[in-house]
């Protein structure tokens, strides 16, 4: 099979799945830079298996992204991610109310949580896996599982309870 | 309100509602493609800068630049001065040069390890910290540890020494492209020096040349692990991407930059340091730096063997290195 074929093949397999990955990847990374960045660099670990690849790819390719992600995808230096974050392009316009303005803050939130934790959040809560389907995309034991989830929802909590909705939007509360 | 419930409800909505209108961009395929190739041919490139650079030396060296004429013309003051001491130390650094070089490399991409003795030359690349490879069932190999992941250098392939390029994580290796020389003060042996070590044992050479076309300066004496160096800083050099690489990187220039830490006695590196940056484009700019502590070891035979690529038994070639 030429590169040119594998190309397109993958190109068929993207062409219902590529905007949900891109959603998974922005939220494991932050912005929507760099989880292009990673959805790429997942990509191209697929591509180069194409061929050998036994077994469904998609499984393959979601396994890469969460674990690239927990690696703390290496090319992403943590003060880089948070300066992203601040004009990510991603951001939905303003709402009215507290609860609605909190919302966004907490996934803004999750930058500041350890790449682990962050991964079995968006596992837990977009992908909405029970802990021990996040265990096997991960490859951990469930109790690892169980822990990183525990501790993320915890720090972020403490974050939520000092968020003031002037942070984000610069209007005063009541 | 109650925050254990709500703060997971709240994230769960929060996340679609950040992604949402993210729509993955058309041709995300080819383009991962580009980058694949890409990724390959700075590899290839960086392998090959070496040979480059002991070309452009050994032409120099041939010509009689290193005789410190054109460097005094061009530089005056100190810097002329250091650049007359330095040449005058040339041919007992050449001596020094029969040692084997072993550099340890950390920086943005991951660790590796470069051994370099006259022709032959190993750069490894390790997984270190980081997930530097998934296997066909997505679970990464080597994380936490310090295994190799790719190497490319030199093998004896038919009895004859030959470049090759070899991945160890699928078993693969391929014959390295033809080597295409650059000269010592050109953009191209700029731009590599970039990147990973250029592989070369004849770094005095290389100094002398580009000190002597004005491509790099003395800057300074600093100390490094209790010894003095002499800081030399290569010019650096911005060059407008490809439309192919700008594309896929989504961003328009390239620069490189390089510092050595030679040691004023032996005129050898103790330290290495480059950096490639890419910017001028729609993503965030983004800059790798690598830092290479050097070693000039003694060429025993043990020595000289490390700086040679084996191939393991087993392993399938294949036609070219983009093929792995």
């Amino acid at each position: 099979m030429t590169n040119d074929r594998a190309v397109a093949e993958l190109e068929e397999f993207l062409a219902e799945r590529a905007d949900r990955l891109l959603r998974t990847a922005v939220l494991l990374t932050g912005s929507r830079e760099s989880g292009q960045d990673l959805l790429q660099t997942a990509l191209e670990r697929l591509l180069r298996h194409w061929r050998t690849l036994s077994g469904d790819p998609e499984g393959y390719l979601r396994r890469t992204l969460y674990n690239l992600a927990a690696d703390g995808f290496r090319r992403q230096g943590r003060l880089r991610l948070k300066l992203q974050l601040l004009r990510a392009d991603t951001r939905p316009p303003p709402d009215v109310t507290a609860q609605v303005d909190l919302r966004d803050a907490l996934v803004r939130m999750l930058v500041q949580l350890p790449p682990r934790q962050r991964a079995v959040l968006v596992l837990r809560y977009w992908e909405q896996l029970s802990e021990a389907e996040t265990a096997a995309v991960l490859g951990w034991p469930e109790g690892t599982v169980k822990s990183a989830a525990s501790r993320g929802l915890r720090r972020l909590r403490e974050l939520a309870e000092g968020w003031q909705p002037t942070e984000l939007h610069g209007t005063k509360r009541g | 309100m109650d925050m254990k419930t709500d703060v997971e409800e709240l994230l769960r909505d929060g996340m679609g509602r950040f992604t949402e209108g993210v729509r993955a961009p058309a041709g995300l395929a080819a383009s991962v493609s580009q980058r694949h190739r890409r990724r390959v041919a700075v590899r290839v490139s960086a392998a090959c800068g070496g040979v480059a650079a002991v070309a452009a030396a050994a032409t120099l060296v041939a010509v009689g630049l290193p005789g410190g004429g054109p460097a005094t013309t061009h530089h005056a003051g100190t810097q002329a001065r250091t650049v007359t001491y330095l040449v005058s130390r040339v041919k007992q650094a050449l001596a020094n040069e029969h040692r084997v070089f072993y550099g340890r490399t950390n920086g943005t991409d991951g660790p590796s390890i470069t051994w370099v003795y006259g022709p032959r030359s190993r750069w490894e690349e390790l997984t270190g910290t980081s997930c530097g490879h998934a296997l066909p069932n997505g679970d990464c190999t080597h994380q936490d540890g310090s295994e190799r992941y790719l190497a490319q250098g030199t093998a004896r392939v038919g009895g004859k020494l030959t470049g090759v390029y070899v991945t160890y994580y699928n078993r693969k290796w391929s014959l390295s492209p033809e080597i295409v020389p650059a000269n010592a003060c050109s953009t191209t042996a700029r731009m590599e020096m970039s990147g990973v070590p250029v592989p070369t044992s004849h770094w005095s050479s290389f100094i002398d040349a580009t000190l002597a076309c004005g491509t790099a300066s003395v800057t300074g004496h600093v100390w490094i692990d209790g010894q003095e160096t002499t800081k030399i800083t290569g010019a650096p050099v911005t060059e407008r991407m490809q439309p192919g690489e700008a594309k896929a990187l989504g961003e328009k220039w390239t620069r490189g930059e390089w510092t050595l830490y030679v040691n004023p006695k032996t005129f050898l590196p103790v330290r290495i340091v480059s950096a490639t940056s890419t910017f001028g484009g729609p993503r965030a700019s983004y800059k790798g730096v690598l830092v290479t502590d050097v070693r000039w070891l003694k060429p025993t035979a043990a020595n000289i063997a490390k700086a040679t690529i084996t191939i393991p038994p087993g392993f399938r070639q294949v036609a070219s290195p983009a093929s792995q």
